[in-house]
Order: C-alpha cells, then sequence, then structure tokens
C-alpha cells in the first residue's frame, strides 16, 4: 500500500476535517482571538493530525504486508483464512469472519469434488478390472473354436480391448494420484508387448512391422510405455495408405544418455496446419473426419501419460495429396519418443 | 503329464482354460469351491499353481503366502489387477510370475513352460527338430540332411536366417498337417518377426531354394486355399 492510495481511500474524512478546522479557525478569527494563538494552534493541531495519520498508515501497511507473506508461504492458497493471526480491529475481525465462513464452503465443496472424482476413478478401475474377466473368458472361448470363427472374432476382441484400456488410462491419467513405477526396463520388451497386443489387428490389416536398434534400457514404466506406442501402432493402421504395402518401422537409438524411439509409418499422413493439434483433446480432424472410428483420444492420452512419465513426444508428418488420398511420394507419420536419461545409480 | 492347479473364480475361464492346458498336454485341475484351498492343493499336488487375485471371501496374496508355506509348486499370479504395486506385492510374496488378464495365449503358455523349466518341473525343449530325413538344429540355425551315396553317408547342411528358420520349424512340429499361411504369420509374431504375407512368401520361395539344394526339392508342398503342409 503507498502513501497515495491510503490518502485517497480517506480522501473524504480527510476533507471534512480540513474544512471544519477552516471553520473554526475563521469562527475563532471573528471572536476575537489572536493572530499568533491561532497560528501556534494550527501548528500543534496539524502536527498531532499527521501523527495519528501516519501511525495508521505504518500499523495497516504492515498488517498487509504480514498477510502477503503468509499467502506467499502457503501450497494450497485456499487455506489462507485458517492461517491469519486474529486482528485486535473489530472492522477486520468481522471481515475475517465472513471471509472464513466463505472460505469454509469453499474447502468443503473442492473436497467434495475430490472425493467425487476419486470415487469415480476407482469405479472406473474397478469396472476395468471387473470387464477384463468376461473378455479374457471370450478370448479364451475363442481360441478354442475354429479357425475362421478365431480369425474374425479376435479382432473385435482386440478392439474391445483397446477401448477398455483407454478408458482405464483415461481414468489414470486424470487423477493426481499416478500409480506408476518407474524402472529399468527393455526397450525390445515394451516393443514386443505392445506389437503382441495388436497382433490381430496388425495381422488383419496385413502390415509389416519393421524393428531396428531395441536393445536399449530405458527408465519408464514398461505398462505405460507400452500403452502409449500401443496408440502410436493403431493411428499407423488406421490411416493406412491403402495405395501402397503399409509398414510400420520402430526404431531406437541413444541421445546421450537419453533413449530416441521413432514410430515411422507410411500413412496417409496429417496435414501441416494440423500437426499442432494433434495432441488435443477430442480433435480428429480431416483424416479423422473421413475415416470412421477416430475418437480424438489416442493422441491426447499419449500426450497426458508422456507427460507423467517425463517423455518428450514429438511428431511431423508429410500428407499425402487431399482430398482423394493419393499419396504423395513418401507420405507418412513419424512420432518420436524420447525416454528420459537413466538413472545411473538406481535399479 | 505335469498337474497344473488353476485357483479361478470365474465358471468360463476355468472350463476353457482347463480345456486348453488338456489340448498342450498338461493335466489341469481346477476346484470350484474355494473354502480350503490349501489343503486342497496339498491333496492335489499340482507342479504350477495359477492363481487369481480377486477371489470370492478372500484375496490371492493371502491365499499365496498360505500356500507357499504347504507346498512348493511355483506360483503364476493371473490377474485383471495391472498396477505395478500389485506386481510387486506379488512377487514379494513368493509368486513365480505376474500375467494380467486379458493374457494372449501363446503368451500365457510361453511363461507356463518357463516356470516350470526354471524350476527344473520340466526339461528344457529339444532344440532339435527331425522330420522326413531333415534335421533341424534350432540354436545353431541350421538345417541337415544326411545323403547316403554308394561309399559313406555325408552330411549336408544350409545355414538359415531368422525367419526361414523360424517357418521351417513352425511346419516341422506341426508335421504332416496343413499349417494355414495366417496360422504360419501369427507364429512368426510370436517369435516377434513382424513379416506381412508378400515377405511369407519371398522367405518360403528362398526356404525352398535350400532345401532343394540338399536334396529336397518337394519338402514343403503348397495346398492350394489351405497353405502349407510337410
Amino acid at each position: 500500500m503507498t502513501i497515495l492510495e491510503f490518502l485517497s481511500d480517506r480522501l473524504a474524512s480527510l476533507l471534512i476535517q480540513a474544512a471544519f478546522a477552516a471553520i473554526t479557525f475563521l469562527f475563532l478569527l471573528a471572536t476575537g482571538t489572536q493572530a499568533g494563538v491561532l497560528y501556534l494552534l494550527c501548528v500543534v493541531w496539524f502536527l498531532a493530525f499527521l501523527c495519528a495519520q501516519a501511525i495508521d498508515f505504518f500499523r495497516l501497511s504492515s498488517r498487509l504486508r504480514e498477510l502477503n507473506q503468509i499467502m506467499e508461504s502457503l501450497d494450497q492458497k485456499y487455506l489462507f483464512y485458517e492461517c491469519i493471526p486474529k486482528s485486535r480491529n473489530i472492522y477486520e475481525r468481522r471481515l475475517t469472519d465472513l471471509f472464513r465462513r466463505a472460505g469454509k464452503s469453499m474447502i468443503g465443496a473442492v473436497s467434495d469434488a475430490q472425493a467425487a472424482q476419486r470415487e469415480y476413478r476407482e469405479y472406473v478401475e474397478s469396472w476395468v478390472h471387473e470387464i477384463k474377466t468376461p473378455i479374457t473368458a471370450a478370448g479364451l472361448i475363442c481360441r478354442n473354436a475354429e479357425p475362421d470363427t478365431r480369425r474374425k472374432l479376435s479382432p473385435e476382441l482386440a478392439q474391445i480391448e483397446a477401448h477398455v484400456e483407454r478408458a482405464l488410462f483415461y481414468a489414470r491419467a486424470k487423477s493426481p494420484e499416478k500409480d506408476f513405477i518407474l524402472r529399468r526396463t527393455e526397450l525390445g520388451e515394451i516393443v514386443a508387448q505392445s506389437v503382441d497386443q495388436h497382433k490381430a489387428l496388425l495381422i488383419q490389416n496385413g502390415i509389416r512391422v519393421e524393428t531396428s536398434g531395441l536393445a536399449q534400457t530405458v527408465y519408464t514404466d514398461g505398462k505405460w510405455a507400452a500403452f502409449i506406442l500401443g496408440q502410436l501402432l493403431q493411428n499407423a493402421v488406421r490411416y493406412r495408405s491403402m495405395d501402397s504395402n503399409p509398414v510400420i518401422i520402430l526404431s531406437a537409438k541413444p541421445l546421450g544418455k537419453q533413449v530416441q524411439l521413432t514410430v515411422t509409418d507410411n500413412g496417409i499422413g496429417i496435414p501441416a496446419h494440423e500437426l499442432p493439434r494433434v495432441f488435443d483433446r477430442g480433435f480428429t480432424g480431416s483424416n479423422g473426419r473421413i475415416r470412421s472410428g477416430s475418437t480424438g483420444m489416442g493422441l491426447y492420452l499419449c500426450r497426458k501419460l508422456a507427460d507423467c512419465l517425463e517423455l518428450e513426444l514429438q511428431i511431423s508428418s508429410q500428407p499425402a495429396h487431399f482430398p482423394d488420398f493419393r499419396p504423395a511420394a513418401g507420405s507418412g507419420t513419424r512420432i518420436t519418443l524420447t525416454f528420459p536419461a537413466v538413472h545411473s545409480s538406481s535399479d | 503329464m505335469q498337474k497344473i492347479l488353476i485357483i479361478e473364480d470365474d465358471p468360463a475361464i476355468r472350463d476353457e482354460l482347463s480345456l486348453l492346458l488338456k489340448n498342450e498336454g498338461y493335466s489341469p485341475f481346477a476346484p470350484a469351491g474355494f473354502t480350503n484351498i490349501p489343503s486342497q492343493a496339498a491333496q492335489y499336488a499340482p507342479d504350477l499353481i495359477l492363481l487369481d487375485i480377486n477371489l470370492p471371501g478372500r484375496d490371492g496374496f493371502s491365499l499365496c503366502a498360505e500356500l507357499r508355506k504347504i507346498i512348493q509348486a511355483p506360483i503364476i499370479f493371473v490377474t485383471s489387477r495391472d498396477s505395478g504395486l500389485d506386481e510387486v506385492r506379488a512377487l514379494s510374496l513368493g509368486g513365480d510370475d505376474y500375467i494380467t488378464k486379458p493374457y494372449s495365449v501363446p503368451v500365457l503358455l510361453a511363461r507356463i513352460k518357463a516356470v516350470l523349466r526354471r524350476t527344473g518341473k520340466a526339461a528344457a525343449p529339444s532344440d532339435i527338430l527331425e522330420y522326413g530325413g531333415l534335421r533341424l538344429n534350432l540354436t545353431k540355425g541350421i538345417v541337415s540332411a544326411e545323403t547316403e551315396s554308394e561309399a559313406a553317408t555325408k552330411t549336408e547342411t544350409a545355414i538359415l536366417t531368422r525367419n526361414e528358420l523360424q517357418i521351417l520349424a513352425c511346419l516341422m512340429s506341426h508335421a504332416g498337417e496343413i499349417v494355414s499361411r495366417a496360422d504360419l504369420i501369427e507364429a512368426l509374431w510370436d517369435n516377434q518377426i513382424y513379416i506381412d504375407d508378400n515377405t511369407l512368401s519371398v522367405n518360403v520361395t528362398r526356404l525352398r531354394g535350400k532345401l532343394a539344394q540338399l536334396g529336397f526339392p518337394d519338402f514343403i508342398k503348397t495346398r492350394r486355399g489351405m497353405g502349407y503342409q510337410l
């Protein structure tokens, strides 16, 4: 609080005091008091007035400074009213009481919302676990069925699995408590796990997967990383080009202490102006509008989970000509995942 | 025959898994009641236990600890709970492996085999396959044929690439049966060879060429519209 602010706050009261002082002096002068005495009175009164204002100013500004410091030191700012020391000033005390009541109801609302979110997440997680039992049973039944039925049914089951997994990871990514475990993992195993999960989908669509340089150790949560990779594989299948043999190339190379995994496909690609938005929630783009089954959730989830794992996600793409999907030579999308450096001391 | 105890509360999974394991040459046993698992297990004396975590009335973790006290058989957790913490807990309680539902059947079978081998309940698989005069060495990646000429028997060999080796191994382990192209591709994918239909054709042609040089030109027969057959 500056002196100017302080004074402008009290402008009305100061003006009234000055006016009354002037009237009093004029009255005293008119009733015959000597000018010297009046002059002395004027100086004394003015000094007293100044002192009172100064004391007020310093008291208020030091109080404000104190409150500011408390606010700065708080982690949860909304708990401010629980922490301020009691004031001697009646007006401030009343005001604080009012705000404290408002704050209390706010804290209640916040914790209710948090509890509701936690309950919802717990329900989704338990639901996902429940649904996995019938999916497993269906998978086993499908396995023991005749080959033709099996080949038709297993991609559908794989689709169900993929949707369920997305729901689970969506619930996980939304919650503040993150339940992943970072540890040394073989990149090759992550890739194998992810490709295996999407085997039915990839084979059915005649995709060839090439791998190179995957014998790397990364420091991450294998399941989460495999999920992210799985989303990229699903996208590569969905947006494959119809003209050439679809290929997905998974290659890795060390980059200093980091490891970089590149997923390259020869699909229809993404127009340059849509690239910055592909990680947005619900963004399907022009490709998604034309092809069915796009949810706009896959890459959004990838970004969310990658942020948790401190993975760096980069995308570049060479689109095919639009709108008739004739791929230009070398159309395709390349996504780079950079794993954080392996901590040398931990295991 | 190895005995596998399946502790699983879903009847459909219990039945289908039993059927599957029976087809794979194991002797499965899946009790439907969960009242006295440890004593049932002790009586049955399994070589391996597949244990679900979410069981009616109790959870698999405490059951695992209890089972560990009575029998030495390896325990594989098979569960839909897939958080990292559950896995760490399961393994620290004496579980030998941890598989999450929904699992792929080849992965489940491979893990069962691996655990049985690790605990000495099963012999390491033979790395040599033989059929019709051809001998395939899986570890060396070599196929050899013994040809008897007038004077002496001499052994001719050919070195196979990874893809060719897996194709031949898959065909030889299903000797006499028709193996469809789709099955062959799936078997290769299970071995982390992610090829498409065209590449399979190219590889089979090359493999045939190598076998022809060894004197087996028609070893792999094409069954039109169905697949390949030895």
